[in-house]
């Protein structure tokens, strides 16, 4: 009846456990690219002379050879520094003498800074310092029209140094890693779903169901990591972000599931009410998760109009690890399912004969 | 009844813990917030691992019930 256990099988258990490790070691210890962390003060008028204290982080302000920085208004309209003092790796002066000639702006305009030095490459702040403009001039005059010298760029792999997430970008191995494994796992449970629908085999309704329950514990953990995350990104553990709150109703969707097939007695009736019911959540999943985050603002990157899953929030660095860590997740959770399986066929089987 | 023991001396533990949880988030954190936040991953790491050890536990649970039914029947 069941199927005997392959020892050569093994392979993608072994594969799952040496990625995991993978892209727990790896994706703890490739450092971050080099940053600015903060910026004093933050407002300036126009025509002042104001010194800036940078904080970088990761940055090597003394040993990374000559450094510059800039203020930019826009595309073409920059200021050098005329003076720039480096106090330590993570700490530098820099004077700007910005001009009273604000070309066409008037009211309140933040400007970006950028800064570069040989080792570290360049380090872009945007609303670094929000400038008050007063009687301004329209000509444009004391601006360069572009910075004149080449900026330098990182070349050693490093995951890419996004404000307010910092370190906290490492969790996309981790957190969204999770939801993924545990669509291909719902995935699977759909499959085993309709498979029983056509064949009626009992053994269809225990797989269906073991790769429902591993997904639901995976969806169970997505939200508990993503509101750890939230809290030390968002500062709060619950947002009324769509995405949020759409999710929670695809897992309360789930956990009916659960509920559902605890509360019928009957196995034939059981499995056939469950497979109809998984149908049915997985189908509420997608305009749940994929569809409505999308049509309004979200906090998650890829909604709300923001590109989905790339430039800096994904890029190829992140990448070494977070497809690896979305295989390794599955064959994990796969590995679950197989145990939680094998449990019920031998639970199944005693009933039978007793 | 012994179900029942269980489930209080679960209940008491995870009512104390709840009940330490907000002064123990205050503590840490200033800690979790340091260097890049990058305590705050370690967290997530962690929710994953105990995760997947609750299921583990679970699963040794209900093998356990079972293998005492087998032990029993024979």
């Amino acid at each position: 009846m069941s199927e005997r256990i392959n020892i050569k099988g093994m392979w993608w258990k072994g594969l799952g456990v040496v990625l995991f490790l993978y892209v727990i070691v790896g994706g703890m210890m490739i450092p971050l690219k080099p940053g600015i962390l903060s910026i004093q003060p933050g407002n300036a008028v126009n025509g002042d002379t104001v010194k800036l204290e940078v904080t970088g982080y990761n940055t090597h302000f003394l040993s990374g050879g000559d450094l510059r920085t800039w203020l930019k208004l826009d595309s073409s309209h920059f200021i050098q520094a005329f003076q720039i003092q480096a106090t330590g790796e993570t700490m530098c002066k820099a004077t700007f003498a910005i001009p009273s000639s604000m070309a066409s702006y008037t009211g309140v305009q933040p400007l970006t800074l950028i800064l570069d030095n040989e080792v570290d490459g360049y380090s872009i702040q945007p609303n670094a310092i929000f400038l008050a403009i007063n009687d301004s001039l329209s000509t444009g005059e004391g601006w360069d029209s572009s910075i004149d010298e080449p900026l330098h760029a990182m070349g050693q792999i490093r995951f890419p140094y996004r404000n307010i997430l910092h370190e906290t970008i490492r969790n996309t191995f981790f957190h969204i890693a999770l939801w993924f494994a545990m669509f291909l796992l719902l995935l699977a449970g759909l499959w085993h779903a309709v498979m029983y629908l056509r064949q009626g085999l009992p053994q269809q309704d225990i797989q269906s169901a073991a790769y429902h329950k591993v997904a639901i514990l995976f969806g169970l953990l997505g939200i508990a990591t993503g509101s750890v995350w939230a809290k030390f990104t968002w500062n709060t553990f619950w947002t009324t972000d769509v995405k949020l709150n759409m999710t929670a109703v695809a897992m309360l969707i789930y956990l009916a599931y659960l509920i559902l097939r605890n509360t019928i007695a009957d196995e034939d009736k059981r499995a056939r009410v469950s497979a109809g019911y998984s149908i049915f959540a997985f189908i509420a999943l997608i305009p749940l998760v994929f569809v409505i985050p999308r049509l309004t603002d979200s906090l998650h990157p890829g909604n709300g109009g923001n590109p989905a899953l790339g430039g800096e929030d994904l890029d190829n660095t992140l990448r070494l690890f977070f497809y690896p860590s979305i295989l390794a997740l599955t064959l994990l959770g796969n590995w679950m399912a197989t145990l939680l399986i094998r449990y019920e066929k031998i639970r199944e089987k005693m009933f039978y004969h007793s | 009844m012994k179900y029942h023991s269980k489930f209080r001396k679960f209940a008491s533990l995870t009512g104390a813990f709840l009940a330490i949880c907000p002064s123990l988030m205050a503590q840490q954190t200033d800690f979790l917030r340091s260097t890049g936040k990058i305590y705050s991953v370690v967290a997530v790491i962690a929710i994953v691992f105990i995760g997947i050890a609750f299921f583990l536990y679970r699963l040794d649970y209900k093998l356990t019930k079972l293998e005492n039914q087998i032990k029993n029947e024979q």
